[in-house]
């Protein structure tokens, strides 16, 4: 019962370690690696017993106290935090690093772990806070002016989204006397007069939704993610992200969420695909992916059945495996050319190592869908989870988008030439590949087998099958003949009226669905 | 180009202004069923022997909040000494005001005792290691502004500085994890409550406000000191 | 009704803050706006938990006298540490843009970032 709080604390204890013993911050990092496998491997195991367990902290009580809670999900986002730090610790290996780096490194790990735990609202603000502040300080290490705009547009709108969640807090606060999660749920099912939750959950919503990466909320990240180094944008991407939608998890357990993320959740999804698809850079044809792929997430949750469920921790392990693989290995083909551009690097493939061809192929392997990678399980997984018709027509545009988008890297996977890589960046790019391509036997850890037994059929394999050959062959006629969308929307003060326009949006759709 | 701006100004004020009516009228002012603080203000003084209740409440019942909220002070100390450390450094002139020289003279000490009283008695009155470490801190800013903020760094040995703050932050974050060893579940309280009102009372809470104390007194002078040796101008 | 006034005062301050940030221009001023928007938010915490004829929740003697409610005012605690960090930074990071395109107006350093990423 300890290992709950154990987790975050060591890694907070190993970050000042790092900052007083400088010249072991390698060896610190691998000793955090050990401890957290096998803490986990522990969690796991108690957790196979009970359904899920709880602690409140000093023994206090519910009501006056802090309470942490385990469930499937942290053990999910657990093991993802595991596989993305064995492979940043070894793509990172061989640069020279200040130890100050290292210590943002643990205190980013420890603080996600923290919210992977929290049940209390306040609990939560002060863990996001923290990632804000941190990963904003990561974006903009390497004190490049691009990188410290970004970083600073980050901030600014996440401190603001996160001063409207702390008034939602304060809504919550007066009228249900408690910030505990659990005690909320039974004060609104005892309460008479309900209308406060309306006001409360939109603010609650839309001031996560600025750090979860939704379209209409988060228009920092292509900036921020596309300007910060490889690493940094491999943890940024393929797990900070993640953090607000299990906080979003969360509020949908005890709020009447379910019909406004499922719109939401569509609306990122196309916007964001519309958007990658105009986009010929890299790394932020990745980033605008990343928006989208949040889509399928929200649509999960949004559905709410357990089948869904279940597909929404499985796409969101498989997204963070995926995505932190390619923005890995984009970040070394781009040092290895010196392009950014697709077309560029095209040209330049011979310089770009075989390695890190083979990590994109598999990546792009993965996020298409392709049968039986990782993003393919989920895809059927949520695909069994949504009766409506409607629901799954924006399912298969959304796949068909993401092929489009990703099938113009198809001329940079023809295996000929190719540059040097050292050994660490290749083990790096293995750590992720492997779960990727095993990742059907690996989901039977955390996916009951019955619902395997009702997803998986012909049809969804032909369905996909179909989708991505679609998308393949309309790939570059779509991609010429795209609208151009306005890009101005993601400068500073137009981005904070959008996040003011998208909180009527939730509260409209609060209103209304 | 100008339409578009005036139309944005239009668009803005209007959508700040409906959220602010939203956020007003959908408050619902009802009074609560129940007294709000009632619990705490009942169980406090017996449970924690601390009379100033909110002290209780961030350093003893949400004592988890309060971790992450020393570390996110350490991180901006960081984020400052990092990045503020390649920048030019500017030559001060030491104001050659005698007025401000002596009432540095003069006030330091009080203010500097204030800060460590504020810091001890958190328990007892308004106070505790923010505000007490703060104030310490200003002590030394008054002095920085008198003689120059060089002079005055020259006189702290940095690592001992260092050691100290960053040995600090290791204490506060393992002081939670102690019970463990004694056998019980971390964050339970270990030392007794004491008599209310008394200075040696209160549990582990002037533990954590000198702690805290400490931390904050040493950032806040580590923030300041860059800001006056590195401030630029356009 | 102290309560109430409270909370609307601090919703009109969060509006004033949001203007702020919108429009104008200077990076500084955009920093101000910012700690007045969470400032807001603080008030409007505090003034939760108030009530008619409170005193500070200090414990002076036995008797139960009209305290007022202990748990917004720990909460603001850690809402204005987490407040100065942000202004902390953000400041650092103002200063090096200004170093770097030698002006704090924000629309200049966004065409100055855009020229740079097409080139």
């Amino acid at each position: 019962m300890t290992i709950i709080v154990l987790l975050p604390l060591l890694h907070f204890v190993f970050a000042v370690l790092c900052l007083s013993w400088q010249r072991g911050t390698r060896g610190i990092i691998l000793a955090a690696l050990l401890i957290d496998t096998i803490l986990l491997g522990v969690l796991f195991a108690v957790l196979d017993q009970a359904g899920s367990i709880s602690i409140t902290l000093g023994g206090w009580g519910r009501n006056v106290g802090i309470e942490l809670v385990a469930d499937r999900t942290s053990l999910v986002f657990g093991f993802l935090t595991l596989f993305l730090e064995g492979s940043i610790l070894l793509y990172l290996w061989r640069e020279h690093l200040q130890p100050y780096f290292f210590m943002l490194l643990h205190l980013l790990l420890g603080a996600v772990f923290s919210v992977l735990f929290a049940q209390d609202l306040f609990n939560i603000y002060v863990i996001m806070e923290l990632l804000t502040l941190v990963s904003f300080l990561l974006v903009g290490y390497g004190k490049r002016p691009q990188q410290i705009w970004a970083s600073l547009k980050y901030l600014f709108l996440a401190s603001l989204g996160m001063g409207i969640y702390l008034l939602g807090v304060a809504v919550v606060y007066y009228h249900a006397g408690t910030m505990n999660l659990g005690l909320i749920a039974t004060q609104l099912t005892e309460q008479q007069d309900t209308t406060w939750v309306l006001l409360a959950s939109s603010l609650l919503v839309t001031g996560i939704a600025v750090k979860a990466g939704i379209f209409v909320f988060s228009l920092w990240l292509p900036a921020a993610h596309a300007s910060a180094s490889p690493a940094v944008s491999a943890l940024l991407s393929g797990l900070v992200i993640k953090m607000g939608v299990v906080v979003l998890l969360k509020l949908a357990a005890i709020f009447p969420l379910s019909g406004s993320l499922l719109v939401l959740g569509s609306l990122t999804g196309i916007l964001g695909i519309i958007y990658a698809i105009t986009t010929y850079e890299l790394k932020y044809m990745l980033a605008f992916c990343t928006l989208s792929q949040i889509g399928y997430l929200l649509i999960g949750i949004g559905t709410g059945s357990k089948v869904a469920l279940s597909g929404t921790l499985c796409y969101a392990f498989a997204h963070g495996l995926f995505k932190g693989l390619l923005f890995l290995a984009a970040g070394s083909a781009i040092q290895a050319t010196g392009k950014k551009d697709i077309r560029e690097l095209i040209m330049e493939r011979s310089n770009i190592s075989l390695i890190t061809r083979a990590a994109l192929l598999i990546g792009t392997l993965g996020i298409i869908g392709l049968p039986p990678f990782a993003g393919f399980c989920g895809k059927a997984l949520l695909n069994a989870g949504t009766q409506s018709y409607v629901t799954q027509i924006v399912l298969a545009l959304l796949s068909f988008g993401t092929v489009v988008s990703f099938a113009r890297l198809i001329p940079l996977f023809r295996f000929e030439g190719g540059g040097y890589l050292p050994r660490t960046k290749s083990l790096s790019f293995l750590i992720l590949a492997l779960p990727i391509v095993l990742f059907f036997p690996l989901t039977h850890l955390f996916v009951p087998a019955w619902q395997w037994q009702t997803s998986l059929n012909i049809s969804v394999f032909i369905k996909n099958l179909v989708v991505i050959g679609m998308g393949i062959l309309l790939a570059r006629p779509i991609a010429n003949h795209f609208p151009h969308l306005e890009k101005r929307f993601f400068r500073l003060e137009e981005a904070a009226v959008v996040i003011l326009s998208g909180f009527f949006l939730v509260f409209l759709l609060l209103l209304f669905a | 180009m100008r339409y578009r701006r005036i139309g944005l100004i239009v668009y803005a004020t209007i959508l700040v202004c409906c959220f602010c009516g939203l956020v007003i009228a959908f408050f619902s002012y009802q009074e609560p069923t129940r007294e709000l603080g009632a619990i705490y203000l009942s169980r406090a003084p017996s449970e924690t022997g601390a009379a100033n209740i909110v002290s209780a409440i961030y350093l003893n019942y949400r004592l988890y909040d309060t971790l992450f909220e020393i570390l996110i002070f350490s991180v901006a100390v960081l984020g400052v000494r990092f990045y503020l450390s390649d920048y030019r450094e500017i030559v001060e002139k030491i104001p050659e005001s005698q007025i401000v020289r002596t009432s540095a003279d003069l006030f330091f000490p009080p203010i500097f005792l204030i800060g460590i009283y504020l810091t001890l008695s958190g328990h007892l009155s308004p106070g505790g290691g923010f505000s007490g470490g703060v104030v310490a801190g200003t002590a030394l800013l008054l002095c920085a502004v008198a003689l120059g903020a060089n002079t005055v760094g020259k006189r702290f040995h940095e690592p001992v500085l260092r050691w100290l703050e960053w040995g600090v932050l290791l204490v506060v974050l393992s002081l939670p994890l102690l019970p463990i060893v004694v056998g019980r579940l971390p964050f339970t309280e270990l030392l007794p409550p004491g008599t209310m009102g008394k200075v040696i009372s209160g549990g582990s809470i002037p533990i954590y406000n000198l702690l805290i104390g400490i931390k904050v007194f040493i950032g806040t002078w580590v923030i300041i000191h860059y800001f006056m040796r590195h401030r630029g101008e356009v | 009704m102290l309560m109430i006034a409270g909370v609307i005062v601090s919703v009109i301050l969060f509006g004033i803050g949001l203007l702020g940030m919108i429009f104008r221009r200077d990076l500084i001023i955009k920093l101000l706006s910012l700690g007045l928007v969470n400032g807001s938010v603080m008030l409007c915490l505090v003034s939760l938990g108030s009530r008619a004829n409170g005193i500070a929740p200090i414990i002076r003697g036995p008797e139960n006298a009209g305290y007022v409610n202990p748990l917004p005012q720990a909460l603001v605690l850690s809402a204005i540490v987490i407040n100065f960090a942000i202004l902390a930074l953000a400041l650092v990071f103002v200063m090096l843009l200004v170093e770097h395109y030698h002006s704090t107006d924000s629309q200049r350093i966004e065409h100055e970032i855009k020229r740079e990423r097409e080139l």
